[in-house]
C-alpha cells in the first residue's frame, strides 16, 4: 500500500497532535487555576483538538486529484552534498566558541564550497577568507560588536 | 495627515534614510534574482543587520528590499525563466518568450515601468486608505482583533491553491504550536521547555523565519539543482536589446497598467492573498480583456501579458502594508516577517502606531514611493549589469548565504544552541517543501501565536469567561461572519467541483 505525500504528512500532524495535547495537560497551573475561563494550559489544549481533528479529515476525507507517493518524493536528489552542507552546520555550531569565529568560519566555508564542486584553491580560499575577514572587521572594529576568540586560545594563552 | 505626510516626508527623505532605500532596493534585486530566494529570505537576511538601526530607517531599508527583491524576481523571469520568486511567475509567461524574441531590453523596461506605475498608484491610495483604517480600528477591543487574527489566519488558508486548505490550516496550527513554547506571557509559566534553559525564552522568529526561508531555500537550490546555469550564462554575455518603448506601446499598455494598479492594490489588502494572487488575477483578467487576436499573443510574448502581472505585483506589495500598519496583523507571510521585525524593534504594530509612532507609519509610507523611482532611475540601467550576477557560481554563493543566515541569528542570542535548532527547523522546512506543505502560514501563525492568545485571554476574562464575546459586538461578529464565509468557500467550491466532475461524466457516459 502506497501512502500520498499529503496523507503522510496528515498522519504525521496527527501523531504530533497526540504528542503535544498530552505534553499540554502537563503544563503546571497556580493553585485556583482550575476556576480561571483561561490558563496557561488552555491554548495548547484547544490546538491540539483543532490539529487533531484537521489532520484526521485531511487523512480521511478523498483527495482532489493523485499526489506522489510519499517515498518517491525523496528519490533522486542530491541529498549527499545536502546532508554534507547539514553536516558542515552542526560543525559550526559545535565550533563557533572552541575555535572562534574566524576560524570556525573559514573552515566552514572552505568546506561548503568544497562540497559543492569547487575544486580550485586558489577560488575557495580567496572566496572564503577574505569574505570571513571583512565581515569580522565590519563587525568587531566597525560596529564594535564583540567576537569572543576562541575558547582554545584562552586555554594555549593560559598555559 | 498632511503634518504626517510631511513628517514622514522629512524622515524619509534624511541621508540615512535616502541611502537605506537604495542599499534596500539593490539588495533586494540582487537577492530577488538569484533563483530560489525569495523576499521573506532577503528581508530576513537584513533584519540582523538592521537591529542597531533606528525603527523607522529599518522598515525603510526592509521596504525596499521588498520592492528590490520583487523587481529583481522580474529579472531572472525575463531572463532565464526563473522567476526568484512566487509573485512574478506570472510575469516569465510572456517576458521569456520576449527575451527569447530578442526584445529582452523591451520586456525589462516595461517591467520596470509597469512596476513603477503600479506600485506609485498603490502608495497613492495606501496614503489615503492607511490613515482612515487605523482611525476606524482605533475603536478596536481584544475580541475585534482575537476575530481579525482569527480571520488573518483563515484567509492564508484559503487562498493557499486550491485543494490546500486543510493542509494551510495545518501548517498554521503548527505555527501557533510553535508559538507555545516558551514562557507563557501573562502566567509566567514554562511550557514545552522540557527542562531546557534555552528554551524559556521560546523560539525567536528571526531563527524561524532564517530556517525555513533563507537556510532551507538556499538548501533546496543544492537538493534539486535547476538546470539553468547555461541559459543564465547566455543571458549575462547576449545583448539585451534595446530598451525603448514606442508612444503606441505606451498608449496601448496605459489602461492595463491602471486596471491592474487597482485590482493589485485591493489584493494586497486582503490578509493571506499578496503578490502572487494578484499577478495571476491580473494576468487572466488582462487576457479576458483583450480582443481575439490579442488574446492568441498571450504566454507568445504579449506585452499586455508582461505589463499586467508586473503591474499588480508591486502594488499588491504596497496594499499588503495596509493590514500590517494599521492593524498590527501581516497580510502575507514578507509582511509577517516585518512585524516581527517591528515588534523587535520595540515597535507595536496596530491603531496606535499612527498615533504614537507617526515618524515610523508616513515614512514607510513615503520610502515606498520613493523605493519605487530608484528602482526605476538606478535599477533598469544597471539591468544588464546586475544581470551578470546570475552567473555567479552557486557554489560559492550557497556557503554564503548559509554562512550570512546562521550568523545573522547567533549574533542576536549569542547562543550556539541557536545553531542547532535552525539545523533542525530548516530540515523539517525542507522536508515541508518536498511534500507540498507550505511554510508562509506557519510562519504567520508563529507570530500571531502570542498576540491572539493574549486578546483571547483578555476577551475572555471582560468577558467573564463567556463565549459570547464572538458576538456581541457588531464589528466583531461581522468579522468572524467573514471568518465563517471564507473559511467555507473552499469547501463550496470542492463541492461544485466534484458535481461539475460527475456531471461531465454523465454526459460523457451518454456520450
Amino acid at each position: 500500500m502506497t501512502l500520498s505525500k499529503e496523507k503522510a504528512g496528515a498522519l504525521c500532524f496527527l501523531v504530533l497532535a497526540i504528542a503535544y495535547g498530552m505534553e499540554a495537560r502537563h503544563i503546571p497551573l497556580f493553585p485556583g487555576d482550575e476556576l480561571e475561563p483561561f490558563t496557561a494550559r488552555t491554548m495548547p489544549i484547544a490546538l491540539s483538538w483543532l490539529t487533531g481533528i484537521v489532520s484526521f479529515l485531511l487523512l480521511v476525507l478523498p483527495q482532489r486529484e493523485e499526489t506522489d507517493d510519499i517515498l518517491s518524493v525523496f528519490r533522486g536528489l542530491n541529498w549527499g552534498r545536502t546532508s554534507i552542507l547539514i553536516g558542515l552546520m552542526v560543525f559550526y555550531g559545535l565550533t563557533l566558541s572552541p575555535l572562534g569565529f574566524l576560524l570556525s568560519t573559514v573552515l566552514f566555508l572552505i568546506g561548503g564550497i568544497y562540497a559543492l564542486g569547487e575544486r580550485r584553491w586558489s577560488v575557495i580560499l580567496l572566496s572564503s577568507v577574505p569574505a570571513t575577514v571583512g565581515f569580522w572587521f565590519i563587525l568587531d572594529k566597525l560596529l564594535g560588536i564583540y567576537l569572543a576568540p576562541g575558547e582554545i586560545f584562552a586555554m594555549l594563552g593560559a598555559n | 495627515m498632511l503634518d504626517g505626510i510631511l513628517q514622514g516626508l522629512s524622515t524619509a527623505a534624511s541621508p540615512v534614510n535616502l541611502l537605506m532605500v537604495f542599499v534596500g532596493c539593490f539588495a533586494g534585486t540582487f537577492i530577488g534574482m538569484l533563483p530560489g530566494l525569495g523576499p521573506i529570505s532577503a528581508i530576513a537576511l537584513m533584519i540582523p543587520i538592521t537591529y542597531g538601526f533606528d525603527p523607522a530607517t529599518g522598515m525603510i531599508l526592509m521596504a525596499g528590499v521588498y520592492y528590490g527583491a520583487i523587481f529583481g524576481g522580474s529579472t531572472s523571469a525575463i531572463l532565464i525563466n526563473a522567476p526568484g520568486v512566487a509573485g512574478t511567475v506570472a510575469t516569465s509567461f510572456d517576458g521569456y518568450p520576449l527575451a527569447k524574441q530578442g526584445h529582452a531590453g523591451k520586456a525589462l523596461a516595461i517591467a520596470a515601468y509597469s512596476s513603477f506605475s503600479g506600485g506609485t498608484i498603490a502608495a497613492i491610495f495606501l496614503l489615503f486608505a492607511a490613515p482612515a483604517l487605523a482611525s476606524v480600528s482605533l475603536s478596536f477591543q481584544s475580541a475585534d482583533y482575537f476575530a481579525l487574527m482569527v480571520l488573518g489566519l483563515t484567509a492564508v488558508s484559503a487562498f493557499a491553491g486550491k485543494g490546500k486548505f486543510l493542509v494551510a490550516v495545518l501548517m498554521t496550527l503548527f505555527g501557533l504550536m510553535l508559538s507555545t513554547i516558551g514562557t507563557d506571557q501573562t502566567a509566567g509559566l514554562q511550557r514545552f521547555t522540557f527542562g531546557s534553559l534555552d528554551l524559556i525564552d521560546g523560539i525567536s522568529f528571526l531563527l524561524l523565519a532564517m530556517a525555513t526561508f533563507a537556510l532551507s531555500e538556499a538548501l533546496m537550490v543544492v537538493l534539486k539543482p535547476e538546470k539553468i546555469s547555461q541559459e543564465a550564462e547566455e543571458a549575462t554575455k547576449g545583448k539585451l536589446g534595446s530598451m525603448k518603448v514606442s508612444r503606441e506601446e505606451v498608449k496601448d499598455l496605459a489602461p492595463v497598467v491602471g486596471r491592474s494598479s487597482v485590482l493589485g492594490f485591493f489584493i494586497g489588502v486582503l490578509p493571506g492573498a499578496g503578490a502572487t494572487i494578484a499577478s495571476f488575477l491580473a494576468y487572466g483578467m488582462e487576457r479576458s480583456f483583450a480582443s481575439a487576436k490579442e488574446k492568441l499573443k498571450f504566454g507568445k510574448g504579449s506585452l499586455r501579458g508582461l505589463a499586467a502581472p508586473e503591474t499588480a505585483n508591486n502594488a499588491a506589495c504596497s496594499g499588503s502594508f495596509v493590514p500590517l500598519l494599521t492593524l498590527g496583523i501581516p497580510g502575507s507571510g514578507t509582511t509577517a516577517v516585518m512585524l516581527g521585525a517591528l515588534i523587535s524593534y520595540g515597535v507595536q504594530p496596530g491603531p496606535r502606531l499612527f498615533v504614537e509612532q507617526p515618524a515610523v507609519f508616513w515614512s514607510v509610507i513615503i520610502s515606498m514611493y520613493i523605493g519605487n523611482i530608484i528602482l526605476l532611475v538606478l535599477n533598469l540601467p544597471l539591468i544588464p549589469y546586475i544581470a551578470r550576477l546570475l552567473a555567479l557560481p552557486k557554489q560559492i554563493l550557497t556557503p554564503l548565504i548559509l554562512f550570512f543566515s546562521l550568523i545573522g541569528v547567533y549574533l542576536v542570542s549569542f547562543n550556539t544552541f541557536d545553531i542547532h535548532i535552525m539545523v533542525i527547523v530548516a530540515i523539517l522546512a525542507i522536508i515541508f517543501r518536498l511534500i507540498n506543505f507550505p511554510l508562509a502560514p506557519m510562519l504567520l501563525g508563529f507570530i500571531l501565536g502570542g498576540m491572539m492568545e493574549d486578546n483571547l485571554r483578555r476577551a475572555l476574562a471582560i468577558s467573564d469567561g463567556e463565549l459570547s464575546f464572538l458576538w456581541e459586538r457588531p464589528i466583531t461578529a461581522s468579522i468572524l461572519g467573514i471568518t465563517v464565509v471564507v473559511l467555507l468557500a473552499p469547501l463550496i467550491q470542492n463541492i461544485i467541483d466534484v458535481r461539475r466532475r460527475k456531471a461531465l461524466k454523465v454526459n460523457d457516459g451518454e456520450g
